[in-house]
């Protein structure tokens, strides 16, 4: 393989891993919004204090797979006691109500953040066994990107799995079209709403300690890979699993091709793409048309 | 409320405007006009939110663009007048507002409101970029701000911080009276519809998207007009300022905490936001914490903000009065 195709391959594979995790991200927003019509603005601080936890638990124990573990679980939790506590009590008020108070919580988390690990970013290293390079067919990459691509891949294919042949996967598909229908059958849909909104959290905390050593932990995470991932499911169609995979590939591959090319713009071209595709189809992608 | 009550309030408002810089000084007054920009802001804002049931993450962008229309607009004319100048901060927004209307009223709820905060963060990162044109991120400023003249009349000094108070609190009034009547005509009566019941009111044979397009278009040239007074106050505008995430938090919340469903509320909350920040601002730095557990607390208990609190309790003293004169002629 010659240089300029190296080059063009690797910054692709960039391109591909960022949008992997991206999708992580993406789509744990949008299995929430899908199912409770919930647009959760704090899921992508979440993101970010698992990050944070993450680094914590490397601090204390030095294991970046017990962080990998660990944080998650532990951002799910707060997921859920969101979930119980304060966005079921909003719920009669109405979407906009919703929407408002996942904003005010992703203000105290993100202002939270600062008051227990400062402003300064962070660094966050990935495992011994994971810093080297590794040769495929002459080009030279970082097996922790491999590693990230590998990691969510998995994950989707579980998630599909559960989503589509399982029993629980069917009550939330159902719950998704129809929710009181489902409760009325005798199935506890607020008990899956928590579920779900948990593993939502769950998969927004793995992508969170997935990036860390990427993107280094720091208070501006949310900010920086949150607008990519709300444009993933703004794009993508609202609620739509297939349409954000394609979507947050896309935009992957936009901004790390952006940056090589047009380094001063990378960061409009997404917002170009939005726009594009919104005036043509304004629900989304794979959106379905509002009634 | 009778009429002359309502005129004693409305004069005893002007007049205390009137005294309050000589009593508080220029500081205060300074205040005074931020918090009455947010005001005007936060009132625009509602025109969608309260009134019409659309929310906008990123009404930060016609904030901003009238801030950067009357600063672009004062950099690069001579000889431009004051007036025009606020009103080019105007015009601004709303030239932007024709342009993605049509988009973005065929959405609502959820939709409408993560589009705008995608649009207004792309409106952010095109300031920063363009460098040219907007300073990127030192932004423009240090722009001669012209007199209040009409051509050999008068003159007012416009860089004197007392006429500048009076003149902002002047245009923010007139705009704020502007909104007030477009929510008492029976335009506003079909805004008010198309929240309740978008679906009756098509019926009804209105249109319900051109009337989201025009409430859209009015909230977006008032947000311009705070904009440029904004921008005139500060003799700054920079992409942070203008269209930064908190600008579009702000009014939302100011919004919520006053009382969404009232044409004042708003001003109320801004009133709050800008007394909560004097007092927390000199104790920590962690405002925004403070601001996110305000807006947690209000819409979990108190959904309908102050606005709805003062309408609880009026009607808790009407009754008590009704029953009391009840009462009085049984016995």
């Amino acid at each position: 393989m010659d240089a300029t195709t190296a080059m063009y391959v690797s910054q692709g594979m960039h391109g591909v891993a960022y949008g992997m995790v991206l999708f992580l991200l993406a789509s744990g927003l949008t299995l929430i919004l899908g199912m409770m019509g919930v647009f959760n603005l704090a899921h992508t601080c979440f993101f970010m204090l698992s990050a944070y936890f993450g680094y914590q638990t490397i601090h204390w124990t030095g294991s970046y797979w017990l962080a990998l573990l660990v944080a998650p679980i532990l951002t799910a939790l707060f997921g859920i006691l969101m979930e119980r506590f304060l966005l079921k009590k909003v719920h009669a008020y109405g979407p906009i109500a919703e929407l408002i108070l996942t904003l005010g919580v992703s203000m105290i988390i993100l202002d939270g953040v600062k008051v227990v690990w400062g402003t300064q970013s962070l660094p966050l290293s990935p495992p011994q066994s994971m810093q080297g390079l590794v040769d495929i067919m002459g080009l030279q990459y970082p097996v922790y990107r491999l590693f990230l691509i590998v990691l969510s891949l998995f994950l989707l294919l579980v998630m599909s799995i559960i989503l589509y042949k399982t029993r629980l996967g069917m009550v939330v598909r159902a719950a998704v079209s129809d929710a009181e229908m489902v409760n009325a059958l005798g199935i506890n849909v607020p008990l899956v709403f928590m579920t779900v909104f948990g593993i939502g959290t769950w998969m927004a905390g793995v992508a969170g300690v997935a990036i860390a050593p990427i993107l280094t932990v720091s208070p501006g995470l949310s900010h920086q890979m949150g607008m990519d991932a709300f444009i993933v499911v703004i794009v993508g169609g609202f609620g739509s699993l297939g349409g954000a995979f394609l979507v947050s590939l896309i935009c992957g591959l936009l901004s790390s091709y952006g940056i090589q090319f047009f380094p001063q713009y990378a960061a409009i071209l997404i917002f170009v793409f939005m726009a594009v595709v919104l005036t043509i189809k304004p629900e989304g992608l794979f959106g379905e048309k509002e009634s | 409320m009778k009429k002359s009550t309502r005129l004693t309030v409305w004069a005893i408002g002007l007049i205390v405007f009137a005294l309050f810089p000589k009593f508080f000084g220029i500081y205060y007054s300074n205040i005074i006009v931020t918090f009455a920009v947010w005001a005007l802001f936060a009132v625009s804002l509602n025109m969608m939110l309260g009134f019409t049931g659309l929310l906008s993450f990123g009404h930060a962008m016609y904030f901003g663009t009238g801030a950067y229309g009357t600063a672009l607009a004062l950099t690069h004319m001579d000889g431009l007048p004051l007036i025009p100048a606020v009103l080019s901060g105007g015009v601004a927004s709303m030239v932007l507002a024709i342009c993605i209307a049509p988009l973005v009223v065929r959405v609502s709820g959820t939709a409408f409101a993560m589009l705008h905060l995608a649009f207004a963060q792309f409106m952010f990162v095109l300031a920063l970029k363009l460098r040219d044109i907007t300073g990127g991120e030192d932004g423009l400023g240090g722009f001669d701000i012209p007199p209040l003249q009409i051509k050999g009349l008068f003159s007012v000094d416009m860089a004197d911080p007392l006429c500048f108070f009076y003149f902002a609190i002047a245009v923010i009034v007139i705009a704020l009276c502007c909104l007030w009547f477009v929510t008492k005509t029976p335009f506003g009566q079909i805004m008010v519809g198309t929240r309740d019941n978008a679906k009756r009111i098509d019926y009804l044979g209105f249109r319900v998207s051109h009337t989201k397009a025009i409430v859209y278009i009015i909230s977006a040239a008032a947000a311009g007009v705070a904009g440029s007074v904004s921008v005139l106050h500060q003799n700054l505008v920079s992409a942070n300022d203008a269209y930064g995430m908190m600008i579009s938090v702000f009014p939302i919340m100011m919004a919520m905490v006053g009382g969404a469903r009232s044409f004042f509320g708003p001003i109320y909350g801004a009133a709050f936001f800008a007394m909560l920040e004097e007092f927390t601002t000199r104790y920590t730095d962690h405002f925004e914490l403070i601001l996110g557990v305000v807006l947690v607390v209000f819409i979990m208990y108190w959904p309908l903000g102050f606005a709805g609190m003062i309408m609880k309790l009026k009607y808790k003293w009407l009754t008590w009065k009704q029953s009391r004169k009840s009462q009085g002629s049984a016995s």
